[in-house]
């Protein structure tokens, strides 16, 4: 498995093939010594921030609190938990376990709101 | 029999759909400045148009995955994410400009001041694709589109000479203005090779469920529906030459563009092309705001689709309510709509070669075309695409500074 090709930047469904996100970063176990080890995928536009610079992901990171996620962003899925990789990477646990249904979640509370919303 | 109603139905939504504020403005320009002699412009990046748009809903039916989605997988974030921000903010400017497009015909219908249309517009356009599904949306917008085949009955019935115009297709070196030319050359490829419509046009095919033996409607929808909707454009380029090109001046205004229809529709001219400039820019705006959150979604992984319930796809929503609004505002500031216009076109073309480069990579992959991936053919043009992109996204600023 190539884990960049294969594994970052696609798509992140739960056990119940419900859309989590996308793979923003996996996490590596790096020990003297030791061949690095893939500890987990991580989920998160702070994740994907830091990718691209640590100042910005940081940033993000701040947006992430302002909008009150910060605390469980980024979402971190052992490794252990990936079930297959395909064309989207599957993970034996689900969506509102992992944390990555909060912001849904909430911003559903407002659609259901509006006049209209189906 | 209802798959030929739907490619029919597909064609001529293609058709309706295909002008807005950039072709407008840029074949108008072109035809007021130049005659005919921009014709070829028209037709070649509607060929470009169409064979980019073909292939991104290649990669949707097959890959099952928008333009936005296999870019992000194919290519990675650190690439993606240029394309990704420059196309949100062509988004931002191009719908700021098709509000705006839309609250000056309406100001052409009224004559209340077309600011206070903007926030109205707005509200419209939400309330559509809030209540409406993805056939109600792409359909009615595109069968109220027609009208603008006025574009087409208005150069018919100018007669203009038919040697005159054939020669139009041949790409020739003006006599005058050079720079300027080649300004107008660059924006109206840049006005018809908008990124928002490849997204658009390969996120459609997944809320329309395309699968392998759809490809044929892939194929016919995006030739002949963009082949036809480009003679709307040229109707507009001829219009303008033969009108308003004696007159001897730029059009910097869409109320100078009316003027266009006069000779032919009499009292009834700027009525008739508010309605055209108006539907026009409407159905650009919806399109525009859908794919805003088309493809914040579909790089985040988030769960999209107009015709899922509002309540599944919340972030989708929220995404493309925020694009909106923040397009609102630009237009309330009070920039010229044509000004922005001309702007996002500019940018477009900047970012062309970021657009057109990973569909040589795209429709060479099994993983997203299958068996049906590009041939020689399709290759050869591509990589002469992103080079011609390359070219243009150099000499775009230089222009727009001195022939714009």
């Amino acid at each position: 498995m190539d884990v960049v090709h294969d594994v970052l930047d696609k798509h992140i469904t739960d056990r119940n093939g419900r859309e989590m996100g996308r793979v923003d970063g996996i996490l590596l176990d790096v020990r003297p010594n030791e061949a690095p080890r893939l500890a987990a995928v991580v989920i998160g536009a702070s994740a994907l921030g830091f990718r691209v610079n640590p100042i910005v992901g940081r940033w993000v990171h701040g947006v992430e609190y302002g909008v009150g996620i910060g605390e469980e962003r980024p979402i971190r899925i052992d490794f252990s938990h990936v079930a297959e990789v395909g064309e989207k990477v599957k993970v034996d646990v689900t969506v509102a376990e992992s944390g990555a249904e909060t912001l849904e979640r909430r911003l559903r509370e407002w659609i259901l709101k509006i006049p209209g919303s189906r | 029999m209802k798959k030929i109603f739907n490619l029919l139905l597909g064609v001529v939504t293609s058709i309706g759909g295909f002008v807005e504020a950039g072709s407008i403005s840029t074949a108008a320009q072109g035809g007021t400045e130049f005659g005919f002699a921009l014709l070829w412009a028209i037709a070649v990046a509607t060929i470009i148009l169409a064979m980019l748009a073909e292939m991104a809903g290649r990669i949707a039916t097959v890959g099952k995955r928008s333009m936005a989605a296999a870019v992000r997988e194919r290519f990675g974030f650190h690439y993606q994410m240029i394309p990704l921000g420059a196309e949100l903010m062509i988004d931002l400017l191009l719908l700021a400009a098709e509000i705006g497009g839309v609250a000056v015909a309406v100001k052409l219908l009224t004559g209340v001041g077309f600011q206070w249309w903007i926030l109205p517009v707005g509200l419209v356009v939400w309330l559509v694709i809030w209540l409406g599904n993805f056939s109600v949306i792409e359909d009615g917008v595109g069968l109220l589109g027609m009208v603008t085949v006025a574009f087409v009955v208005a150069a018919w019935r100018l007669h203009p000479g038919p040697k005159a115009v054939a020669a139009g297709f041949v790409p020739s070196v003006p006599g005058h203005d050079l720079t300027r030319y080649a300004f107008l050359t660059v924006s109206i490829v840049g006005a018809t090779v908008s990124p928002y419509l490849l997204n658009f046009y390969s996120s459609g095919a997944i809320e329309e469920k395309w699968t392998e033996p759809d490809l044929w409607i892939n194929r016919t929808t995006s030739y002949l529906g963009m082949g036809f909707g480009s003679i709307v454009s040229m109707g507009v380029l001829v219009t303008a030459a033969v009108v308003l090109g004696p007159l001897q001046l730029r059009v910097d205004s869409y109320e100078q563009a009316a003027l266009m229809f006069v000779p032919v529709f009499g009292r009834w001219a700027v009525t008739l092309f508010a309605c055209s400039l108006g539907v026009g820019c409407f159905g650009a705006a919806v399109e525009i705001t859908l794919n805003a959150g088309y493809v914040l979604a579909q790089s985040f992984g988030w769960t999209w689709g107009v015709d899922k319930p509002r309540r599944d796809a919340a972030r989708f929503c929220a995404a493309f309510t925020t694009v909106l609004l923040v397009s609102v505002v630009i237009a309330l500031l009070g920039f010229d709509p044509l000004q922005m216009t001309l702007i996002s076109v500019a940018l477009t073309v900047v970012v062309m070669p970021l657009i057109v480069l990973p569909f040589l990579v795209l429709m060479n992959d099994e993983q997203f075309v299958k068996q049906h991936k590009s041939g020689s053919i399709g290759n050869g043009l591509l990589a002469a695409l992103t080079i011609l992109g390359a070219l243009m996204a150099l000499v775009v600023i230089p222009l727009e500074i001195f022939g714009g």
